[in-house]
């Protein structure tokens, strides 16, 4: 047996081996699994420490769905042989199934090592540094890769995308060009080509050679070679534009012709005459006006008009616009004409038609025999909806709800009308009353999953998450754990922002948490799920809408669920920190009654019953079961892991810190970066984060409390860091805080600025409460704020309930009774008693509504 | 400008779901001073009488509803009208009409089993009611007293009409 340098002496195996691992490794590609441990299991009988055999066993393990076993042997067959190519080629395999892919890109670098041709490995590897952003290591491997096989057309393709992605489009652009040039025997109508000439005249207009992209792009589509006719116009369009081409207005007009409900058309369109929407113009509202009376079926032109007009002309273009909608009945009329409403002129405008063509229709639909549109009843109705809508959207609940009386009288059976009205209710602050209407318009149709998704989410709004459940299951899949888990799958954003928000109201902070986490798992996901993404688009070699994916991906964490549940869930994590008893709390309160006990330990046998027979089963098939892993039962259903962990401050840091870049103009953001900064002791980064609340909103509620709190924490340190930190720390304070005020002073003097603003004057109270004030004094700051003249809503009403509760104030019930006198619709003060009727009210539907006498069996 | 070029009104019929079912309760709690019993819901989901009972659409929003029920009475079957109603707004339209000749051209085209009548109840004090029937070909065969236990008038006229 020779050996050639280099090759450890246990790798080599004699040739009946040396063939059964060929035959090994044969038998996995083609996924024949069961054969393949079959003859992993003979080469090991006779050389059981042959590393490459072990690693390739473990690989096929892991394939028939044995992950433990299966890491194990590979773990031990890496360490029989460090510096074989396939062992770390298989690490890399399971570690990218398990979406480690820092892990997987080290092992992959090192199989590099030792075969550095070796174009599988070549190509995964790209792949993972497409995934980590590694743009340096992504153009190198793609270089290697284009040696090896100059004559692969996604090589060239794929090198240029690689110094597009490292910044350098100049090189892009050369790689492009060299590759067409040595383009033989492109197929007619070639999709792939297509795109390939796309994705140059992109990078042409990016590097703003308009006049060469132009050229390609209209040689090409002469050649019939790009075949994406609606990019053709598009790009046109564009390009002659930046050319300040006289074809471009005749360019923008054929794209206008082509789709006339696309905004951007009209955009680009308007552009092209130096003109914007977002101005009102006498000479965009003519273009728009032509537009419209030769494209009388384009819904966009009208409503764009309606934006761009102003005073009489804006009332002379609305009311059409509004009468055609009233009667045709179009349910989200108001949902589209709201936006106008930042124009109170307008907002007055519309009120006013909208209001006399309710007077009208009254009375023309009054009389049957008319054949008008004006007299069909439903009209009326719409007319009746989108006032209510109004009326509610301008914070007049009363009127809002009279209206939706008389239009519930008149027709009963209409949805819509049901959840305006638990709309308005909501917004009053009557979260049962709103869950019941919701509930009696989702009874009116079964099967409108909207409706459904709807009700459920008021009733996670008032607090009953069990219902809402119920609910939810209505739709769910039916094998599913529960809903909820369901719906976690399906990645359903808005159930789990509602649920962790109806959990947090509830004081259930474990649950919570482990929801918020679980939103921030859901953004992880759609994070590891571009992975797929970076082969397949190279492979269809559609480049343009690969780069805006991965553009896409970059702020992905800007989305409002996820900046909710990072804030949230750092302010659960921070308030463990200062306060641990409630953990306690919480983990001691889960203690079940014996019986309790004793169901769940039944349960438990049952479920692990239920495993063990779907193991067995699954040992005899030889089903493949790639590379990931399957999702794991949850093994914390109260989520108390998450919440006695150690390190809450750090878990919360972790969530935070995409924010800094993605939501830089989000005061809430900068708050809780703040407080988990300074409680970590990282003083400037934590001056750094208030520095940037107070530029965003000096004068806010939270900044104000935060500010006495970096004082306090700054005059309790025992003595002052060292320099440099020192030095800016105090003299950043100063820039905050004068030191000749005191924070007394401080906390009196924002109060008289904003007396008649109720988030100011609790967080005034709650200045007070931390300057060790006597309660009485902060209790009398918190009453003034139910003075006349205060904006006092719902939503601070109930936090300011909560702070009294947290002091320990007996003034919360007089509170509480003041508030539900003044928001007369709301049912969110009342006791615990009427809280409890109202409750089994909301989904009772039908059974109490009827008046009727008499039975007929 | 309030003068739309008038478009006829989109009259349809629905047949009856268990998820359409709560719009029925809604309509029938509105229209009628009867409360109908849980087997009366159930007994209109039934496929025998889906081509009778059905719910009325006006331009898409549902305003009423007609259901029967069939009777065997030894030899015959006869079409039971149970009930029929339109929101307020929406009578005089001709959605009655419409939504009976719906109905009676079901059951004059019904093979298995043959109907031979349509009949049904009104309150003696309904007179426009009896007149509507009439139009529709329906005579009046007898009084039935006391139909009504709680409601006054308790009398009620018994209406039909022959398929022959």
């Amino acid at each position: 047996m020779s050996k050639a340098s280099g090759i450890p002496v246990k790798r080599a195996l004699p040739s009946k081996e040396s063939t059964l691992f060929k035959e090994l490794l044969q038998l996995y590609e083609t996924r024949n699994l069961k054969k393949g441990l079959k003859t992993a299991d003979q080469i090991l009988k006779k050389f059981p420490e042959h590393g490459e055999t072990m690693c390739m066993k473990g690989l096929v393990l892991t394939h028939l769905g044995k992950r433990e076993e299966g890491i194990e042997f590979v773990k031990k067959g890496i360490r029989f042989d460090l510096t074989s190519h396939i062992c770390w080629h298989v690490f890399g395999l399971i570690q990218k199934g398990e979406k480690n892919y820092e892990e997987a890109l080290k092992s992959y670098t090192q199989a590099l090592k030792f075969d550095k041709d070796n174009l599988n490995i070549l190509r995964d590897a790209a792949q993972l540094q497409t995934q980590l952003r590694l743009y340096d290591a992504l153009v190198e491997t793609r270089n290697n890769l284009l040696k090896l096989r100059p004559n692969v057309r996604q090589n060239w393709v794929a090198l240029a995308v690689a110094h597009h992605l490292n910044g350098n489009r100049k090189e892009a652009r050369k790689i492009l060009e060299h590759y067409e040039r040595t383009l033989k025997n492109v197929p007619d109508y070639d999709i792939e080509h297509s795109e390939t000439l796309l994705y140059h005249v992109q990078l042409l207009e990016e590097l703003e050679e308009y006049t060469e992209a132009l050229r390609i792009l209209d040689v090409s589509a002469k050649e019939r070679a790009i075949v994406d006719r609606t990019a053709i116009m598009e790009y046109r369009a564009r390009l002659l534009t930046k050319l300040r081409s006289d074809e471009a207005e005749h360019a923008w007009r054929a794209l206008v012709e082509h789709n006339s409900d696309s905004y951007d058309y009209y955009r680009g369109y308007l552009s092209n005459q130096g003109l914007s929407l977002d101005q009102p113009s006498p000479e965009a509202l003519t273009i728009l006006k032509e537009f419209s009376s030769q494209l009388p079926k384009a819904a966009a032109p009208k409503r764009l008009a309606l934006t761009i007009s102003t005073g009489d002309e804006f009332k002379e273009l609305a009311k059409p616009y509004l009468m055609a909608g009233l009667i045709k009945g179009i349910p989200s009329l108001f949902a589209d004409v709201k936006a106008l409403y930042q124009d109170k002129l307008k907002e007055q405008a519309v009120e006013d038609i909208v209001t006399s063509a309710r007077d009208e229709f009254a009375k023309a639909s009054s009389d049957p025999s008319s054949s008008t549109a004006a007299g069909e009843p439903t009209s009326y109705l719409w007319t009746l909806y989108f006032l209510a809508q109004h009326h509610s959207y301008l914070g007049r609940p009363k009127e809002a709800l009279a209206i939706l009386d008389e239009a519930l009288t008149h027709t009963p059976t209409l949805p819509e009308l049901h959840t305006c009205k638990a709309r308005v209710l909501k917004r009053a602050g009557d979260y049962l009353g709103g869950a019941r209407c919701l509930n009696d318009a989702r009874l009116l149709d079964g099967q409108d999953r909207f409706l459904n998704t709807k009700c459920g989410k008021y009733l996670l709004r008032a607090g009953m998450i069990d219902e809402a459940n119920g609910i939810f299951g209505l739709f769910t899949k039916k094998d599913a754990v529960s809903p909820a888990v369901d719906l976690e799958d399906m990645q359903s954003l808005l159930f789990l922002v509602e649920e962790a928000n109806a959990q947090r109201q509830n004081g259930k902070l474990n649950l919570a948490l482990k929801t918020y986490m679980s939103i921030s798992k859901v953004f992880d996901e759609i994070q590891d799920d571009q992975y797929d993404f970076h082969g397949y688009n190279l492979r269809k070699f559609t480049i343009n809408i690969y780069l805006k994916l991965l553009t896409w991906e970059d702020s992905l964490r800007s989305h409002p669920a996820y900046i909710t549940a990072a804030v949230e869930a750092s302010k659960i994590w921070v308030a463990i920190h200062d306060d641990p008893s409630i953990v306690t709390a919480i983990t001691s309160s889960n203690g079940l009654t014996d019986a309790e006990k004793k169901a769940k330990k039944k349960a438990k046998k049952a479920a692990q019953k239920q495993e063990e027979t779907k193991k067995t089963s699954t040992t005899s098939t030889n089903e493949d079961k790639g590379l990931e892993s399957t999702p794991q039962k949850d093994e914390d259903p109260e989520g108390l892991k998450l919440f006695t962990a150690t390190d809450p401050l750090e878990r919360a840091d972790k969530l935070l810190l995409p924010l800094t870049s993605l939501a830089p103009n989000n005061v809430a953001v900068w708050i809780a970066i703040y407080d988990v900064a300074i409680r970590r002791k990282k003083l400037l980064l934590a001056v750094r984060a208030l520095n940037k609340a107070r530029a965003l909103a000096p004068e806010h509620p939270e900044v104000h409390l935060c500010i006495i709190h970096l004082k306090q924490t700054a005059s309790a340190l025992p003595q002052t860091p060292p320099a440099p930190i020192g030095d800016v720390f105090s003299d950043s304070l100063l820039k905050i805080l004068p030191s000749e005020v005191s924070l007394e002073t401080f906390n009196s003097q924002y109060l008289q600025r904003h007396s008649m603003s109720a988030s100011a004057i609790i967080a005034a109270a709650q200045g007070a409460h931390k300057l060790s004030a006597p309660r009485q004094e902060v209790e009398n700051i918190v009453f003034t704020a139910l003075n006349d003249g205060v904006d006092l809503k719902v939503p601070t009403a109930l936090a300011t309930i909560a702070f009294l509760i947290s002091i320990k104030s007996p003034r919360v019930d007089e509170f509480r009774s003041a508030c539900d006198a003044k928001f007369e619709l709301s049912t969110v003060f009342k006791s615990s008693e009427e809280l409890t009727s109202l409750r089994q009210r909301v989904l009772a539907g039908e059974s109490e509504a009827t008046t009727a006498t008499e039975v007929i069996p | 400008m309030s003068t739309v070029t008038p478009k006829s009104p989109r009259v349809s019929f629905a047949s009856l779901t268990p998820n359409n079912l709560g719009t029925v309760r809604k309509l029938n709690s509105v229209l009628f001073p009867i409360k109908y019993s849980e087997k009366f819901y159930h007994d209109i989901l039934q496929p025998e009488v889906e081509d009778f009972c059905k719910l009325i659409y006006y331009n898409d929003v549902p305003v009423g509803t007609i259901c029967c029920r069939l009777e065997n009475k030894g030899d015959q079957t006869k079409l039971y009208l149970m009930t029929m109603g339109v929101l307020a707004p929406y009578r005089s339209r001709r959605l009655g009409s419409k939504s009976l000749e719906l109905i009676m051209e079901a059951a004059a085209s019904h093979a298995a089993p043959k109907i031979d009548k349509i009949y049904l109840h009104v309150q003696v004090s309904n007179l426009s009611a009896k007149k509507f029937y009439e139009r529709h070909g329906f005579k009046e065969m007898e009084v039935h007293k006391d139909y009504y236990k709680k409601i006054i008038p308790h009398d009620a006229w018994v209406l039909e009409r022959d398929f022959s």
